[in-house]
């Protein structure tokens, strides 16, 4: 057996029966008890790895990896810069058994934090401030880039140019066409309440006309039967009369003509 | 019956006349006389005779108590005297008419002469046609018909405009608005109101247009009103001393839609100069510390 294997062996055995290492234990229960040792230590543990991360991406040969790997380091360098303020809290906090410049010591500890998670190479901190001016609105708005895509940038923002021309023009000319329709519109509306007023006026007019034209419906009714009566009476009387007076004339033409023929 | 005119008027002359055969005049032959007699000198356009066949036979209907036809022959007889030209006889026959119409009742024929008068004279004796249509404007008023004194409103503010009356324009204006709120006319109303303010405005009195525009913005419907805000831009558009922005004013459809007397003076506005209220307006501020102490 080899010394490697020895090491290896003990390694596995050591971890194996972890639980039984008082003296580890111990230390784990009292970071255990304190929160802010275990979250100060997970910190420092993801940093030590997005450190290793930064080297092998520095050391990559492929473009498309290194980027991958840098996105990742940044993602993973925002999730820290978040635990940071948790972490602050938890210093200030006081617990039993802790002194006053164990106290100030985690204050410290916290506050270099950010600085280390910063310092953590991603590749694009020294491209950022020359390529972001004439695209990008937004200086805290990080892309994806090394830089390279610059050129393509610069085609973009000429096609949005264009793109914001056209969007203005088009827009001032639906403006112009809607002012035309609203100047239409107001005549519209000037001509309807004119009508409106009109017709008011004119409704106690026609209620005049109306009731002037059912007196003078009624007054020719009532003339009419009275006519009516008078001429049918007139009619009757006069008929009557001439009917008397012929027969009487008729009986007397008759009278006298027999008297001259009997003579 | 003859048909020659004047041997009618003679004959009906003697007929009315009291002599000592005749002791009650006879005006129903009378009038049919004159009236025969009128129709045939206007026919013969001998307007002068005719105009006097007219009054006779107004007389006449009157004394046969028919108030009506009376004035309907005042009328014609005013009408011949326009074609003559005799601007009083005119203005006086269209009273007389006005004043037998409201013997009748009828308020609305009375003012129609009065109206028919004062458009006849309004060119000759302008001030006798604002007396006219003040007169006929206050009979539709009494007899609760005022949406129809709106027109006779427009054509007295015409009337002012043209004497350069600013005051009496935007004063008949308001008068137009009050008729115009009895009937719950807002359009009219509202329209009224924006022309005075203008009218004011083109006197150059701004002080008296901003007290106008308070004044109507007591009615909260006006404030909201397009014309109430186009008023109330055109104010702080003087106050401001900003030209085109009056002109702008001016040129908007809420102007166009008013009178075309009004239209006119809006777009002559700006009159005179616009940067003269911020001066009025410390005179106001001393003014004030001086009557706190």
């Amino acid at each position: 057996m080899s010394v490697i294997d020895i090491l290896t062996r003990v390694d596995a055995i050591c971890n194996k029966y972890e639980k039984y290492d008082v003296e580890k234990q111990k230390n784990l229960n009292v970071s255990g008890d304190d929160a802010f040792a275990r979250g100060y230590a997970a910190v420092d543990a993801e940093i030590e790895a997005a450190l290793e991360k930064a080297e092998l991406a520095s050391k990559e040969k492929s473009k498309a990896s290194t980027v991958a790997l840098n996105a990742e380091l940044r993602r993973t360098k925002a999730k820290l810069l978040d635990e940071v303020p948790k972490l602050q809290r938890l210093a200030i906090k006081k617990i039993k058994g802790l002194s006053t410049e164990d106290l100030a010591a985690r204050n410290d500890l916290v506050l270099a934090l950010p600085d280390r998670i910063q310092a953590i190479p991603d590749g694009a901190a020294a491209k950022q401030p020359g390529g972001w001016g004439p695209s990008a609105s937004h200086t805290e708005i990080k892309f994806d880039s090394d830089g390279r895509f610059d050129d393509e940038y610069f085609q973009e923002s000429e096609q949005s140019n264009q793109f914001r021309q056209e969007y203005e023009t088009r827009k001032r000319r639906q403006d112009q066409g809607l002012e035309m329709i609203s100047e239409g519109l107001d005549t519209l509306k000037n001509m309807a309440h004119d009508m409106n007023e009109e017709l008011d006026r004119q409704v106690p007019l026609a209620d005049e006309i109306d009731s002037k034209v059912d007196k003078a419906a009624s007054d020719l009714k009532n003339t009419n039967v009275r006519l009516k009566h008078t001429v049918t009476q007139l009619r009757s009387s006069r008929n009557f009369c001439i009917d008397i007076v012929l027969l009487i004339i008729i009986l007397g033409i008759a009278a006298y003509l027999y008297n001259v023929l009997k003579k | 019956m003859s048909s020659d005119p004047d041997k009618l008027v003679a004959k009906a002359d003697k007929l009315t006349k009291l002599t000592l055969t005749r002791w009650s005049a006879d005006w129903r032959n009378a009038t049919l006389n004159y009236e025969q007699a009128a129709n045939a000198y206007r026919v013969a356009k001998k307007y002068e005779k005719a105009k006097d066949a007219f009054e006779k036979a107004s007389k006449g209907q009157e004394m046969l108590t028919s108030p009506w036809d009376a004035a309907k022959h005042m009328e014609s007889a005013a009408a011949l005297a326009k074609e003559l030209g005799n601007w009083n006889d005119v203005a006086d026959l269209y009273r007389r008419a006005s004043e037998l119409y409201v013997e009748c009742g009828r308020a609305q024929p009375a003012s129609d002469a009065l109206g028919k008068a004062a458009r006849a004279v309004e060119d000759h004796l302008p001030d006798v046609a604002v007396q006219l249509y003040t007169d006929a404007c206050s009979l539709l008023e009494e007899d609760d018909k005022d949406q129809m004194a709106f027109d006779l409103y427009r054509a007295l503010t015409a009337v002012h405009i043209k004497l350069e009356k600013y005051t009496d324009a935007a004063a008949a204006l308001l008068r137009l608005g009050l008729a115009a709120d009895k009937c719950n006319a807002s359009n009219s109303q509202f329209k009224a109101y924006l022309s005075a303010i203008v009218v004011y405005l083109y006197a150059n009195d701004v002080k008296a247009a901003e007290k106008c525009y308070n004044d109507c913005s007591q009615i909260p419907a006006f404030l909201g009103s397009d014309q109430g805000r186009c008023g109330s831009r055109l104010i702080s558009a003087y106050s401001e001393g900003n030209v085109e922005e009056i002109k702008r004013l001016a040129q908007s459809s809420t102007i166009t839609h008013l009178d075309h007397a009004i239209i006119k003076l809006g777009r002559k506005l700006p009159t005179g100069e616009v940067t003269a209220v911020k001066a009025g307006t410390e005179e106001g501020e001393g003014l004030d510390e001086d009557d706190l102490t």
